[in-house]
């Protein structure tokens, strides 16, 4: 019975091994460069998940023309996920954890890839491209299990109606929407003469892990801000940017998915049979069938021990954990905008006030600022 | 029974489920595909929901070939000349619009015979350092420079993309009005007008959801 034993272990073990292969590459803790090392040379189903990581770096560094390809790649990825997948049917089954899927994220990280991407459209003065990604990011959260809770991020509608204010059309409906969709705070009115905008963002965002017996469940780590609003200050002017959106809020409320495991069975039978063979007596029939059962319990238990069903916890990790808009008119010509991080007292924290030249030279065109309390 | 009995076939069905459990279905193409050349109007094997070169293909030849068939363009004495006014995008796909009225206007110039004639004000920053050239006397010129010579529009090519979409657990829909039009310059009259409705729908799988 034990060598029995010993051999079904091996066969475990050896039967479904896989060889871990290196890497290939190396970790230089450049966010940009580590990220399109792993786009490079890591597996082509996390490919998203280094853009996002890469593209949310390259912002804060002010290489716009960096994020913009790796935004761009990703979100053709993200459109084109439709029909049949191998991968994801693997990573439904019980043999294959779900992290073997191409990795597009969950909705609140498929929303900020294509708010991002809105953001770098604003840049270039595509307001309708603009808004075109607010409003697919809108989309994105658009399955929530409990509705009163999709599509359901204020800025996306507060900045679609702004940029169809700007276009000459009316963004009343998608303001309204955005008004009736504040839990912090609500977005002011639209300033339509505001020829520069800030994009605004702080705090870390919320992370995933793993629970249940598997791993197979997955949950959100909340994420964290001490910055509560930022403050801008230019040419006696100061505008307030309040966080309009949560996305450890946005990540919770929208469910989760959970793999079934198959250990239930297994654990059912287990008992049964160990009860029904210690109620007899030797030999007798119901002690066989309590035998037998013992050892389908068995077998299953191990069946168990070959699933997994982990739950896939990649996360895009340097998401922010607020995002907040503020804009204000200058006149053309160059400026100094300092941007103060306030903490819950409304007090300047220390070491992250920024001051930023600015140049309002085409009034024809927005000048867009991208605010982030990670901003290098 | 005996227990020996129930251990064998029990063993063997471990290895049976083991192995199958542990084979995958085949790989196709394990080596990938190599590069596939498609036509422009054809439905490739990557597909999303959004605007995509057959729905710009069929779009745009639906548009030019009711141009044509205009009564003031084809019983036009002589051909009108018309300027591209850029497309507006309504929809929730960012794109390049501009790819739109391009198109349209290729398929004209090139399958119309003349029968319209399209202005290059997206040039007009180079035409104007040209003829200011030719002004100046620093570059030769073969008639008056200063007599203006560039074409007002008959006619303002223009169109509106604009969508709607519907998603829930069992995937998404994209419906995508596309509507273009031909404005006069002089009297803001629109006399000609044309669209095309194109709708998809994909589901994700599951894993996705």
């Amino acid at each position: 019975m034990k060598m029995l034993a010993s051999c079904l272990v091996g066969v475990l073990s050896v039967g479904c091994a896989t060889t871990q292969s290196d890497q290939g590459w190396q970790r230089t803790g450049d966010p940009v460069v580590d990220g399109k090392a792993a786009i490079e040379h890591g597996p082509k189903r996390d490919r998203v998940l280094w853009e996002y990581r890469a593209a949310a770096a390259a912002m804060r560094r002010g290489q716009f023309a960096e994020a913009k390809p790796l935004l761009d790649d990703a979100l053709v990825t993200l459109g084109g996920i439709y029909g049949p997948d191998k991968e994801a049917r693997r990573a439904r089954g019980y043999f294959s954890p779900e992290a073997k899927k191409t990795f597009i994220g969950e909705p609140y990280e498929r929303v900020m890839a294509y708010y991002y991407r809105g953001i770098l459209y604003w840049f270039d003065g595509e307001l309708d491209n603009a808004r075109a990604c607010f409003r697919s990011a809108q989309i994105m959260d658009g399955d929530a299990e409990n509705k009163s809770y999709a599509s359901d991020y204020v800025l996306l509608d507060y900045l679609d109606g702004l940029a169809t204010a700007r276009l000459g059309g009316d963004g009343s409906d998608a303001s309204k929407r955005a008004e009736a969709e504040a839990r912090m705070t609500k977005p002011p009115e639209y300033d339509l003469k505001a020829n520069v905008l800030f994009f605004v963002e702080f705090g870390n965002g919320p992370l995933k892990y793993a629970t249940g017996h598997y791993g197979e469940e997955l949950r959100f780590r909340p994420g964290y801000s001490a910055v509560r609003s930022v403050q801008i200050k230019v040419d006696g002017q100061a505008a307030r940017a309040e966080p309009y959106d949560d996305l450890t809020f946005q990540a919770t409320t929208r469910g989760g998915r959970v793999k079934t495991a198959t250990d239930t069975a297994g654990n059912a039978a287990i008992i049964s049979g160990a009860i029904l063979a210690g109620q007899q007596d030797r030999h007798s029939v119901a002690d066989e069938v309590g035998v037998g059962l013992l050892a389908a319990g068995v077998i299953t238990k191990i069946f168990s021990a070959a699933t997994t069903p982990a739950a896939d916890t990649r996360a895009w990790d340097n998401l922010p954990q607020y995002l907040s808009f503020a804009s204000t008119q200058l006149r053309a010509g160059a400026h100094t905008v300092t941007v103060e991080f306030l903490d819950a007292g409304g007090r300047p924290m220390a070491n992250l006030t920024r001051t930023v030249r600015i140049n309002v030279s085409d009034p024809a065109r927005d000048t867009v600022v991208f605010v982030s309390d990670k901003n290098q | 029974m005996k227990m020996q009995t129930l251990i064998g076939p029990a063993v063997i069905s471990l290895l049976v489920a083991l192995f199958t459990g542990c084979a995958s279905s085949g790989i196709k193409n394990p080596s990938g595909i190599g590069v596939t050349e498609m036509r422009a109007d054809e439905k490739g094997f990557v597909a999303g929901t959004g605007v995509e070169s057959q729905d710009l293909v069929a779009v745009t030849d639906k548009m030019a070939r009711s141009i044509l068939d205009t009564p003031q363009i084809k019983s036009a004495q002589n051909p009108p000349v018309i300027v591209l006014d850029p497309v507006v995008n309504e929809t929730r796909f960012p794109i390049n619009k501009d790819m739109f009225l391009t198109r349209i206007r290729l398929m004209l110039n090139s399958k119309s015979a003349g029968k319209v004639q399209f202005l290059a004000r997206d040039r007009m920053a180079a035409l104007e350092h040209e003829r200011d050239l030719k002004r100046s006397g620093q570059v030769t010129s073969s008639n008056d420079p200063n007599v203006a010579e560039f074409k007002g529009a008959d006619f303002f090519l223009t169109g509106k993309l604009q969508s709607l979409t519907t998603r829930n657990s069992r995937g998404i829909s994209d419906y995508v009005l596309y509507s273009f039009q031909l404005v006069d310059a002089r009297t803001s009259a629109i006399i000609w007008e044309d669209g095309a409705e194109i709708k998809k729908q994909g589901l994700e799988d599951a894993a996705y959801r």
